[in-house]
């Protein structure tokens, strides 16, 4: 008599509970990685006054370096790394390395005695800790999203790595947030003092808890099922990018895919906040808030379109948030900085106030003018013009020959009325939701292009040259753009949206690419 | 011919292009104002940015070119 053997499962589904657990586990470390990665670049200011004293030319250029070298060379390199490993040894214990270097390295930011105590050690033992800290990222991405999808049942993929899609935009949330909180509570002078160091510090409690989520985690079953079948990858990074029937497919998602999901996410998050803060000369504390709350309410967008990706594919809604955002930015951007505009508002004239303070800073006179303006809009306005008068004739003849030095030093400040402040949010959101559309399913869609053999290596490097180098770059190419439309080195740029070109270019070029090449993976996608 | 071939033909050129393009503009600008600045911004884009751009549009598209994306739907 014939009998009928009912087959287990495939290994890749798993209970719901258990999904759940690997979830939390990785979105909860992948969170606080982000989290650590973005308070150095939320901290540059005052980094770099701490350790890289302007008045020192090696520590200014090492002040660059670390402010953009990790952000593009040094993550692709961790990807490489850790993705080999991850591939060879297994994604639990790669991706629990990369968190405790993670962790390790932040927490040792905090505690490096300033350029004042050390010298120029100190710039210099910052630079490897955020190296480390770019390695370390290069390789936790890959493996959370590799390691989750490896978890998730066909038809899913797209929903339940959509949590790890989150983790981004939730560590610039949560780093945003948490250095407010600690400015807020030792006051401005304080946290430029010392209290900074804190974000820093904390950061050893939060990996600690991650450390003890991940540890109680198992192996991937598709990784675990292969190493027992001794399928694993002898060489990794040569089966990924030595063979053309893989390079192909790392080639078509870093140009189809990748680098404009990174152009798209930097411009959204990063270059709305420094555009804000430059440009538009909104204050501090609100800009930070207002891109906050924008993050606050897109967050559960990367949610609804990675769930939406298993329904009708990755790779339209991924394009789709690509084209829109091409074609939104620049109206975007130029209501933005119309929201800011005070030309276009109403002063109320009767509130106008002008402080001038005079004091002796040594030898020199320093005139400091403050004034106060009110818009009918409920808009406030503060300029402080701060001017140097030196008695000294070598530094009189130092101004007169550099008329930079000689020109005073103006610091605008808009705070905006309630209306200004969630129209901003309003603005700041759609970039957000732009974001969410090209981020959401990507997780899926590049553990879908891969086999698991070679799968974290493979998806890791298109993704942080994506992000990384293309991205990365957005805040440095995009202010270069706006510098050279200076009709002179000492006027202010014709155009300020000149920025955008960089982000729209990168942007529709991959849109092209990927319309024309990439395939459109759905839930009816098995992983080998 | 399928437009993902012909169009192998466009990324080719494209990323042959952004070589000189880059290089001589880096050339320009340096040699206008060779700031500490300028040296750094254009060090990272010839050493970082250009390769990766040029290298990964010809080769993408010698691939595409070759037929290699015609099976992908």
């Amino acid at each position: 008599m014939a009998t009928t053997q009912v087959e287990p499962p495939p290994p890749q589904v798993e209970e719901t509970s258990s999904i759940q657990r690997v979830i939390i586990a990785s979105s909860v470390g992948t969170l606080i990685e982000w989290y650590d990665f973005y308070i150095f670049g939320s901290l540059a200011t005052i980094i770099s006054t701490q350790f890289f004293p302007t008045t020192n030319p090696t520590a200014a250029l090492l002040s660059t370096l670390a402010t953009f070298a990790v952000g593009f060379v040094v993550r692709p390199f961790g990807a490489l790394f850790f993705g080999r490993l991850g591939d060879l040894v297994g994604r639990k214990y790669t991706f629990l390395l990369t968190l405790i270097i993670m962790g390790g390295s932040t927490f040792a930011i905090g505690l490096v005695p300033g350029y004042a105590t050390i010298g120029v050690a100190a710039p210099v033992i910052v630079i490897v800790l955020r190296i480390l800290q770019g390695l370390a990222l290069g390789g936790e991405y890959g493996g959370a999203a590799t390691y989750v999808a490896e978890h998730s049942p066909v038809g899913r993929r797209g929903y339940f790595t959509s949590f790890i899609q989150t983790t981004a935009t939730l560590g610039l949330f949560v780093s945003l947030g948490i250095i407010l909180i600690t400015r807020q509570s030792v006051g401005v002078a304080a946290f430029n003092d010392w209290g900074w160091r804190v974000p820093f510090i904390l950061s050893v409690f939060l990996v600690a808890i991650s450390i003890y989520i991940r540890l109680r985690m198992s192996e991937s079953p598709l990784f675990s099922k292969i190493k027992k079948e001794g399928k694993t990858s002898v060489n990794p990074l040569a089966e990924s990018f030595g063979k053309k029937e893989n390079l192909k497919m790392v080639l078509l998602a870093l140009l189809g895919a990748t680098m404009g999901q990174g152009v798209v996410w930097y411009t959204g998050q990063f270059y709305a906040l420094s555009f804000l803060q430059s440009v538009c000369n909104v204050e501090y504390v609100q800009a930070n808030t207002l891109v906050g709350a924008a993050l606050l309410i897109g967050t559960p967008f990367f949610i609804v379109f990675g769930a939406l990706s298993d329904k009708i594919g990755r790779k339209w809604i991924m394009l789709s948030g690509m084209l829109i955002a091409i074609i939104a930015y620049r109206p975007i951007y130029t209501a933005m900085y119309e929201d800011t505009n005070i030309k276009n508002k109403t002063e109320v004239a009767e509130k106008t106030n002008v402080a001038v303070k005079a004091a002796m800073t040594g030898t020199d006179s320093v005139i400091t003018a403050t004034t106060l303006k009110t818009y009918t809009d409920g808009t406030s306005y503060k300029e402080v013009k701060t001017e140097t008068f030196p008695a000294d004739d070598a530094k009189k003849a130092v101004l007169a020959a550099d008329k930079k030095l000689a020109k005073p030093v103006i610091k605008k400040e808009v705070t905006l009325s309630a209306g200004g402040f969630w129209l901003m949010v309003f603005l700041v959101t759609i970039q957000v939701l732009f974001v969410t559309m090209v981020y959401g399913p990507i997780a899926a869609f590049l553990v879908e292009l891969f086999p698991t053999r070679i799968r974290y290596t493979s998806m890791s490097l298109p993704y942080h040259i994506g992000n990384g180098v293309f991205g990365g770059l957005v805040p440095l190419i995009s202010t270069r753009l706006v510098l050279a439309t200076r009709p002179a080195p000492d006027q202010p740029p014709s155009d300020l949206l000149a920025g955008l070109f960089y982000p729209i270019l990168i942007a529709g070029v991959c849109f092209v690419i990927g319309a024309i090449y990439l395939p459109n993976k759905s839930h009816d996608n098995t992983m080998e | 011919m399928s437009i993902k071939k012909i169009l192998g033909i466009v990324w080719i050129l494209m990323g042959g292009a952004i070589i000189p393009f880059i290089v001589l503009r880096a050339i320009q600008e340096i040699g206008e104002k060779p700031t500490q600045d300028n040296w750094i911004f254009w060090s990272i884009v010839l050493i970082v940015l250009m390769p990766i751009i040029a290298l990964s549009m010809i080769l993408f598209g010698w691939y595409a070119w070759q037929g290699e994306y015609e099976m992908i739907t």
